[in-house]
């Protein structure tokens, strides 16, 4: 009876070639391997793209928190892949649970299925999430997790922390928190967080996460926006998703996932960075207008573990580079400023752009009411909208010299405090973003 | 029609499990008996089985439903006379049908002469005939198997001061088979049955014979000799007969069993039974592709028994602890349902009375590699009743008809060994034999048109078996393929409409023939062979070249 082939090695996916049926993102192989793994319960969303390096640990993890957290539920985790070049897809479809089995001592009751698609013609991690999402409602998952490749710290705890406030207490988003170096993540401190927390009232860490979790409900509704049609919305899918959620009525929560580290790569340049997350930041606010038009100041939301935490290791940053950054960019950028900014916050953007730099200072107000005039601004397109998001890279880079210098010698609370006062700063002048959206042309 | 003289009939047997008590009480005293099993015998064989396995009839205390003898060689007075006995066996035989019957080889019970004798001092001649001793911490670490009720497998004798080893419960003393008497007189005993005409034995925990210090005591290599030496006279006495072992054990600890083909000619595969349930409730195959997977060849003179329900709980012995707890919560809500290491249930019950659920699991009893048995009362669906204490609860009357005590006897309910099953779903009025017969699609008369195809394809019983492993996880799909026949059986674990792909593409050229309806589905070419598949449904196709 017995036949010595493992059934791992029978049912290996086989390689996808990107072939689209019109009006479909799915391709006819990847809906033929959906077929084969029918109804599930969880599902893990991997999105890739020549990973090979961090992917095996990564894919380890999360079969192993599988089985130690949803040992009897019906789970897939889904690979889509940008377009690997290094193998990916297969170290991650070739996983085999049975390594498991002796490595940690579990024993997987049922089926672990992993299947993998690829999309063409380049990696884009709005593809990638609408891909995952079309996945999730053809499957009926009642939740659904999505990890980067590149966490390369990630502990098999990440899927329970993330996925049991969806499956267990009806939650619709988890959200992550990390522990963060202090000069870390320095554009969610200063902008996306304090920003969103304004505009819809909640204290989301990381509005726009790498490793979140979602319920279904959620990611049907988010799937069915007519967001994707647009570029802004397919580039800034995950924050996209976060705001649809803290729009509308669903439940949040976040879950401390520790420290979080990734694989070495090159700097991501700041203007993607900031079309990306502030771009479609300023892009949704007129989608959701009634709903973060209406609200005022903000509460906490349930937190599992620490809501954030803070090293103070050192780490290099060239002031002197930001502050030349910012004046120039004031000096080539006037004409454009014009067009965006009200006469008094260019005046006294101008002001300081002249001080020296022991005592340069960007203050929270003159930030927060910069930002709000970009994003009325953007609203009103008074310029090609994606320059209004590049105008902004040099005046991020001055309100950064200024939160490097006010934390240069901070403690963790110190730094906490600051950005906390900033948030309030946000929300104490969220009439003021009113104003200007609904004010002159 | 009398038996057909094949050496290896048992594995192209369909064997039915009965309890002459449950069965059919032919003189009203509330206690089914010969006589009353002989008077169903035209029953079984419209059914379509050939082989009827007896559960002990001997004389017994029945403390342990009759696994406790205190006689072998003699029929229970309450179940009629060797002679009943004799009438009914001979009836059988001229339908076709053989007669196993129980060999309870491990333990006597203590109402027995043998052990009543061995206890009367430290020096009776029979008191080599158990396992006596000083003190209660030899063979310290062997496990208990009826965990529920026994603390130790020691029990002190207050007679003779000494204890003595019992594997199972403490009335039932272990026989010892260091003791060339006891292995003489065990097959003097089996040789008064085959003499009477008996076809084979199930012969009763049979890991547990022989005892040693520093061992489990189970599947010792003297045990196996032990059967050995019953087998080798066995098969020079009476050639044809066969021994069918009773052994709880995981496969590659059953293999032993079979021998070089010199020991068992049949086994039950316990580990298969739970997880054919846990995949059907998983919807995913592989709980059993895994454990078919890890079970070894075996000779091709030899068998499996394969088993949906029994006498016994739906034993969870040989699962895993995550297994056993998924188990529990999926098929023994209440703690009622629950006893020792398994699930005291009926094949209906635990399938929700669900009629797709119960014709799929039976497709697969039918079509796995292996000889199906069937427990008396489930190819009707009949139900349990898990208020009666022990096993009691899936051992109740069988249910003819839906008149008086639902057929079974003449005598005053009150007085049935066991009450009948009573509720208004699985109750006699609407669970019976009688009107089943008059139904064309009941489930009686879909498992008589099941054992007559299973009985008419020689690759289900004796056939080699081939995974096909398709990407769609719930779905269950394998060849079975004997010289020229060949059989392809998909089944669809899942309460949800399916399609598979199946690679069939070396059977290219072949059309696939609907074994029941004899429709014919497309031939086979080079691409996946594509099936739909309703809820629960399952196929078998016969692949034929024309």
């Amino acid at each position: 009876m017995s036949q010595g082939i493992s059934e791992q090695a029978q049912v290996e996916a086989p390689q996808t070639e990107v072939k689209l049926a019109e009006g479909s993102i799915l391709t006819d192989d990847f809906i033929r391997q959906l077929i084969n793994v029918g109804q599930i319960d969880i599902l893990v969303g991997l999105p890739t793209h020549n990973n090979a390096s961090t992917i095996g640990p990564v894919v380890s993890a999360i079969q192993v928190g599988l089985l130690r957290a949803f040992p009897r539920e019906r789970a897939a985790i889904i690979n889509v892949d940008g377009g690997s070049r290094d193998g990916t897809p297969d170290l991650v479809t070739g996983a085999s649970i049975d390594d498991l089995r002796h490595a940690s001592n579990l024993y997987a009751l049922r089926t672990l299925h992993s299947i993998s698609t690829q999309y063409s013609p380049a990696p884009s991690s709005g593809i990638a999430l609408r891909t995952i999402l079309a996945a999730a409602e053809l499957l009926q998952a009642r939740a659904c997790v999505v990890i980067s490749p590149e966490s390369t710290n990630i502990e098999p705890d990440w899927i329970a922390r993330l996925l049991h406030p969806i499956y267990n207490d009806n939650y619709d988003l988890v959200t992550p928190t990390y522990r963060r170096q202090k000069f870390e993540g320095l554009l969610v401190r200063n902008l996306i967080y304090p920003m969103t927390r304004a505009l819809y009232s909640w204290r989301i860490r990381e509005p726009y996460p790498s490793d979140f979790g979602f319920s279904g409900q959620l990611g049907s509704q988010f799937l069915a926006q007519n967001a994707w049609s647009h570029e802004v919305g397919q580039t800034g899918a995950e924050i996209n998703l976060a705001i649809t959620a803290m729009a509308g009525d669903f439940r949040l929560c976040q879950s401390f996932l520790g420290m979080k580290l990734h694989a070495d790569r090159t700097a991501t340049d700041l203007v993607p960075a900031l079309r990306q997350t502030v771009g479609t930041l300023f892009w949704s606010l007129d989608n959701h207008f009634p709903a973060w038009s209406t609200r005022s100041g903000s509460q906490p939301i349930p937190t599992q573990g620490a809501e954030s935490e803070v090293t103070l290791e050192p780490v290099r940053v060239n002031r002197q580079r930001l502050m030349e950054m910012f004046r120039s960019g004031i000096a080539e950028l006037e004409s454009v400023f014009k067009s965006i900014l009200s006469p008094a916050t260019l005046s006294e953007l101008n002001r300081i752009a002249t001080l020296e730099e022991a005592e340069f200072r960007y203050p929270a107000e003159l930030w927060v009411k910069t930002i709000y005039e970009f994003a009325a601004s953007y609203h009103k397109s008074v310029i090609s909208r994606d320059h209004i998001v590049q105008a902004l890279a040099p005046l991020y880079r001055g309100r950064i010299f200024t939160f490097l210098t006010e934390n240069r010698n901070g403690t963790t609370e110190d730094i906490e405090n600051n950005v906390e006062l900033l948030c309030l700063e946000f929300e104490r002048l969220k009439p003021y973003l009113l104003e200007v959206w609904n004010g002159r042309e | 029609m009398s038996i057909v003289q094949d050496p290896l009939w048992y594995k192209n047997a369909i064997i039915y499990q009965v309890h002459v008590r449950t069965f059919f009480d032919s003189n009203g005293d509330g206690i089914g008996d010969f006589p009353g099993l002989a008077a169903k015998l035209d029953y079984l064989k419209e059914l379509g089985i050939n082989v009827i396995w007896l559960m002990p009839f001997f004389p017994s205390p029945l403390r342990d439903d009759g696994y406790d003898i205190s006689d072998y060689n003699s029929v229970h007075p309450t179940y009629g006379t060797l002679d009943d006995f004799k009438q009914f066996l001979a009836g059988a035989h001229q339908r076709g049908i053989r007669v196993v019957i129980e060999m309870v080889l491990n333990h006597t019970s203590d109402q027995h002469p043998w052990f009543q004798e061995s206890r009367k001092s430290q020096d009776s001649p029979r008191r080599d005939w158990y396992v006596w001793s000083e003190t209660d911490t030899r063979y310290k670490g062997v496990r208990i198997i009826f965990v529920d009720t026994e603390m130790s497998n020691w029990a002190w004798d207050t007679i003779s001061k000494q204890y003595y080893w019992h594997r199972f419960f403490s009335h039932q003393p272990d026989l010892n088979y260091d003791n060339p008497a006891v292995r003489e007189e065990m097959w003097n005993v089996m040789k008064f049955w085959l003499d009477m005409g008996v076809d084979g034995f199930r012969l009763d925990a049979v890991p547990y014979l022989v005892e040693r210090e520093g061992t489990s005591c189970e599947n010792l290599p003297e045990t196996h000799a032990v059967i050995q030496e019953l087998r080798a006279k066995l098969d020079a006495r009476y050639p044809g007969r066969m021994l069918l072992a009773e052994a709880n054990q995981w496969p590659a600890d059953l293999r032993p069993y079979f021998g070089d083909g010199d020991e068992f000619h049949m086994a039950f595969h316990f580990p298969l039974m739970p997880r054919m349930f846990m995949g059907l409730k998983l919807e995913d195959r592989k709980p059993i592709t895994e454990i078919l997977q890890q079970t070894p060849e075996i000779p091709s003179s030899c068998q499996w028994c394969l088993f949906l329900r029994n006498h016994d709980e739906l034993t969870l012995e040989m699962v895993t602890d995550v297994e056993r707890d998924y188990m529990y919560d999926a098929y023994a809500g209440t703690k009622t349902m629950r006893l020792n290491l398994g699930i005291r249930r009926r094949l209906a019950p635990l399938l929700d009375n669900d009629r797709r659920r119960i014709e799929l699991m039976n497709g697969m009893l039918m079509s796995l590699p292996g000889t199906p048995i069937i427990y008396y009362g489930d190819e009707i669906g009949m139900g349990d009743n898990i208020y009666l204490g022990d096993r009691n609860g899936v051992r109740t009357p069988m249910q003819w008809s839906g008149g008086w005590n639902g057929g079974f006897s003449a005598a005053d309910p009150e007085s049935l060994y066991s009450p009948l099953i009573l509720n208004p779903v699985y109750g006699y009025q609407s669970v019976n034999v009688l009107s089943q017969k008059r139904t064309e699609h009941s489930l009686l008369s879909w498992m008589q048109r099941i054992i007559q195809v299973r009985r008419s394809t020689p690759a289900f019983g004796s056939g080699s078996i081939e995974f096909l492993y398709p990407a769609n996880h719930r779905v269950l799909a394998y060849v079975r393929q004997l010289s020229n026949e060949t059989i392809l059986v998909v089944n669809n674990l899942s309460n949800a409409a399916q399609a598979v792909e199946l690679d069939l593409r070396r059977y290219k050229g072949n059309i696939l023939i609907e074994m029941f309806g004899r429709n014919i589905f497309p031939r086979i070419g080079d691409l996946p062979y594509l099936l739909t598949m309703g809820p629960y449904q399952f196929y078998w196709f016969r692949l034929r070249r024309i």
